[in-house]
């Protein structure tokens, strides 16, 4: 009973402090993502900056070789006709065309999800596939392999008459240390 | 005292030939002496350096501008704290440099183990030489810092002259963490040459055993600590200077910073295997020998010109010698292995899919994953360059898209494995490991959901942040509360008993909960916000919850630049809470300018002000302000890492004394005020 209490009581506080982690990050984070309306700079987020001296987005540019550190000129004059271009109600999609066609397809900041572009995407997942089937077949062979100790000690065994020598339970002793430890 | 430098330069350079070639011979012919001479050369050469190195500093520290190096990167205005920082502020002195803190890793281990392992030292000896050549070939014949400044002649010779001034250094490299962050992250690329040196020099010689990992472990762990300081104060130095809002913009080269870190970090874990159940060998000494050829192969990125980045030096074409090196480092541990592979066999086999092993295995497909997408995703430009004609640019949207999975269920493996048992984990130990803290992470998942959160990775990021950080406190709860059975200390005295025991394994605990805090503050900047205006003085703008007041402009003249301040008042539901004074500097010595953001930081978030310069067309001043939640998370989660390491790196306390009453037979004589006791020794290990 008593234990159960005090489980009960470190489940309570336990569940105090997440509230409080939680109520002193997520709302603020909830409002910060309802204001965030700057289409222009979510648009620029997915333009690269044409200066030549770097491979930021036009939004997000900190090419230090700008007027001032920070998005460089070459970015904010793309900010200012992605502006000039909604002001003319255009939608994101037709923005963004609008851009390429003007810069060309170098002025995607990743690569596009067709041609070429699409190896880039395909890359990380291709490693991910292949590095689990080799995982897979590397713990496939270890589990078929007979642990060396055991294969020492199964020969000695199927000599007959199995003396635990000093050396061997010494061993077997390094052995369960190291492995019970950490 | 150029001339001096150099001198002790070309010096280092035959030493350390000498220290190859000798080296080489001693190990062929076994001859003591010649054992000797090549380590003593090999000494020498790091003391040369440091000789040489200390010259440079000097040139900068008495403005002598006949050297080149000296007037590309310094004038007489500088302050004596950013002239330290000019030493490698540009590709010459940098690569001297990183020649200087690799000397004083080999020398000290050279002379720590100058008595010890006599079968491996002579091959560490010469790999150490090896890479110490290379670098002082460069310094050498290649990029010297010690160039006369010359003007051509209408013969078309060099005259020597020197200048009254020099052309002062890139004002985003005047500030503090310029000081310190290229010195760590230098240090760590360095540092991964030690575990390497050990790692071949243990497969060219057959060391028996895991000797070389226990040799090394601490210079890995030293290594990756630095490293992992270097990228966060680079970080913080991108946030605090460059003005974009931002701390990680996946630059190819803070990319090549990171890959280096992912390796060493699958290393240290993949290498308790060996230690552990003596796996996995092959795959260590691999993971060694990839980690230092990444530390190359950064620093070609940075210095060849291959990839667009902002931190480019000066393009030149000694990303060729990078190049022959690294196609040499392949080429010796290839043969190393197909020569030796037969003395890594695995000694052991796999229990059980449930255990230990199984969870540093997917912890080093992760890693390993991650670091070769980020790899390739670097060098897709120039892939797509090569295959097409025209260049694809890969940019952060890329990377965060490919990583935040990756680093989700790195975090995941982070909080699974090291409740796992070694061999086989019992279906009741699961239960009784992972219960509460899924529960916990679950629940903070609702509590998340119920208050809005509805940025699904974020959220993710929270659960398992929560679930992680659960299982650790988990971990020193159970801990602890043996300690006090035995000790009766209150529970922080038994948390710190707890650790000094078993330093490595609550170490690293303490390593994860500080990336636990590193993730929290990742998860904060899907919430970003940002406003630009332009405003008049006596004007307010609104972000988040903050509203700023310009008060006024003004203008400050300092030694070596004049700023331009904004004197901004920031309010919060109309009551005043601080003055922040964001300010674009110009230097007038190099015609640049830069900014220094004014920063109002708490554990909920950041509010970021720069000042963004004046717009010509109107002459009204720019602001630049964001909120940026829970970036503070990241910079303490990274101290946390940083004291996780250093507590790991203790040695462990090897046992406990515990003096206990006990009864005494009358008339015995008492001995310094205390009873005769009954001592118990106590294994220091749980």
């Amino acid at each position: 009973m008593i234990s159960q209490n005090a489980t009960t009581r470190k489940v309570k506080g336990a569940g105090i402090l997440l509230v409080g982690v939680l109520a002193f990050t997520a709302p603020g984070a909830q409002r910060v993502l309802a204001d965030q309306n700057d289409r222009a700079h979510q648009i620029g987020a997915k333009l690269k900056c044409m200066c030549g001296g770097c491979d930021q987005s036009a939004a997000k540019c900190y090419h230090v070789g700008g007027q001032y550190s920070g998005p460089c000129d070459v970015a904010k004059q793309e900010i200012k006709e992605i502006d000039a271009q909604i002001a003319q109600g255009k939608s994101g999609d037709q923005v963004l065309q609008a851009m390429i066609a003007q810069y060309g397809p170098l002025a995607y900041v990743e690569p596009p999800k067709s041609g070429f572009g699409l190896v880039a995407w395909l890359m990380p997942i291709l490693y991910l596939l292949a590095g689990t089937a080799l995982v897979i077949v590397i713990m496939k062979r270890w589990r078929k392999r007979p642990a060396a100790v055991s294969t020492a000690a199964a020969a000695a065994a199927a000599a007959g008459g199995v003396q635990v020598t000093p050396e061997l339970l010494a061993r077997a002793r390094e052995l369960a240390q190291r492995e019970t430890e950490d | 005292m150029d001339v001096f430098g150099s001198f002790a330069l070309i010096l280092a350079f035959v030493c350390a030939l000498y220290a190859l070639g000798g080296g080489i011979a001693a190990i062929i012919t076994r001859h003591p002496l010649l054992i000797k001479s090549a380590r003593q050369s090999g000494m020498a050469t790091c003391g040369l350096i440091f000789v040489s190195t200390l010259s440079l500093v000097y040139l900068f520290f008495s403005d002598n501008y006949s050297v080149a190096y000296v007037v590309s990167h310094s004038n007489r205005d500088l302050s004596t704290f950013f002239k330290v920082a000019a030493l490698w502020s540009g590709q010459e002195g940098s690569l001297l440099f990183w020649s200087f803190l690799l000397a004083i890793y080999v020398f000290s281990v050279l002379f720590v183990y100058r008595n010890k392992n006599p079968e491996l030292m002579p091959y560490v000896g010469v790999i150490l030489a090896g890479v110490q050549l290379f670098f002082l070939t460069i310094s050498n014949f290649v990029a010297s810092p010690f160039k006369a400044l010359g003007v051509a002649n209408a013969s078309g010779a060099f005259d020597l002259v020197a200048r009254a001034d020099g052309n002062g250094l890139n004002p985003v490299l005047q500030y503090p963490e310029m000081v310190i962050h290229p010195p760590n992250l230098y240090s760590g690329y360095t540092g991964f040459t030690i575990p390497f040196a050990f790692a071949l020099a243990a497969l060219l010689a057959r060391y028996p055993g895991e000797k070389w990992i226990h040799l090394t472990r601490k210079w890995t762990m030293i290594a990756w600590c630095f490293q992992s300081m270097g990228i966060l104060l680079g970080a913080h130095w991108a946030y605090a200077v460059l003005g974009w809002g931002g701390y990680w913009g996946w630059d190819p080269v803070e990319n090549a910073s990171l890959l280096p870190w992912l390796t060493g970090t699958a290393f240290l874990h993949s290498v308790m295997m060996q230690e552990k159940r003596g796996m996995m060998k092959v795959w260590n000494v691999w993971l060694v020998f990839l980690t230092f050829m990444l530390c190359i192969l950064g620093t070609l990125l940075t210095r060849s010109g291959v990839v667009s980045s902002v931190h480019a030096f000066a393009q030149s074409n000694i990303g060729n010698w990078f190049v022959g090196f690294l196609c040499i480092v392949l080429g010796v541990c290839l043969a190393a292995y197909f020569k030796n592979r037969d003395y890594l066999k695995s000694e052991n086999q796999l229990d059980s899919l449930v255990s230990r092993e199984s969870s540093f295995l997917f912890n080093n497909l992760v890693l390993l994953v991650a670091c070769v997408a980020v790899l390739s995703g670097t060098l897709f430009p120039v892939f797509s360059e090569w295959f097409t004609g025209s260049r694809i640019s890969v940019g952060a949207p890329f990377f965060n898209k490919v990583n935040i999975p990756l680093g989700l269920l790195l975090l995941f493996l982070t909080g699974v494995g090291p409740l796992l048992a070694w061999r086989k984990t019992s279906t009741e130990s699961l239960l009784r490991n992972f219960k509460g803290p899924s529960i916990l992470g679950l629940v903070s998942g609702v509590i998340a959901l119920a208050l809005g959160l509805r940025e699904m990775f974020s959220l993710i990021c929270l659960i398992l942040c929560a679930f992680v950080a659960s299982t650790i406190v988990q971990e020193f709860y159970r801990g602890a509360k043996v300690v006090r059975v035995r000790t009766a200390a209150d529970w922080l005295t038994s948390c710190v008993d707890l650790t000094l025991r078993n330093t490595r394994r609550y170490g690293g605990y303490i390593v994860h909960f500080g990336m636990v805090m590193i993730f929290i503050g990742l998860a904060g900047q899907a919430f970003n916000k940002e406003v630009e205006k332009e405003m008049p003085v006596g004007s307010t703008v609104k972000v988040g919850k903050y509203e700023l007041l310009l008060q006024s402009m003004d203008q400050k003249q300092e030694k070596n630049y004049v700023a331009e301040r904004m004197i901004v008042e920031v309010l919060q539901d109309h009551k005043p809470v601080m003055m922040l004074y964001p300010e674009r500097r110009n230097f007038p010595t190099n015609q640049e300018s830069g900014t220094m953001v004014a920063i109002y930081s708490t554990l909920r978030e950041d509010l970021y002000v720069v000042y963004a310069g004046i717009n010509p067309a109107t002459n009204l001043p720019t602001i630049h302000a964001f909120i940026n939640p829970l970036v503070k998370w990241v910079w303490w989660g990274g101290m946390v890492v940083v004291m996780g390491t250093i507590v790991a790196l203790l040695p462990n306390r090897a046992a406990v004394v515990v003096l206990a009453k006990s009864e005494v037979p009358a008339g015995a004589p008492e001995v310094s005020g205390m009873r005769p006791a009954q001592i118990a020794l106590r294994e220091g290990h749980d």
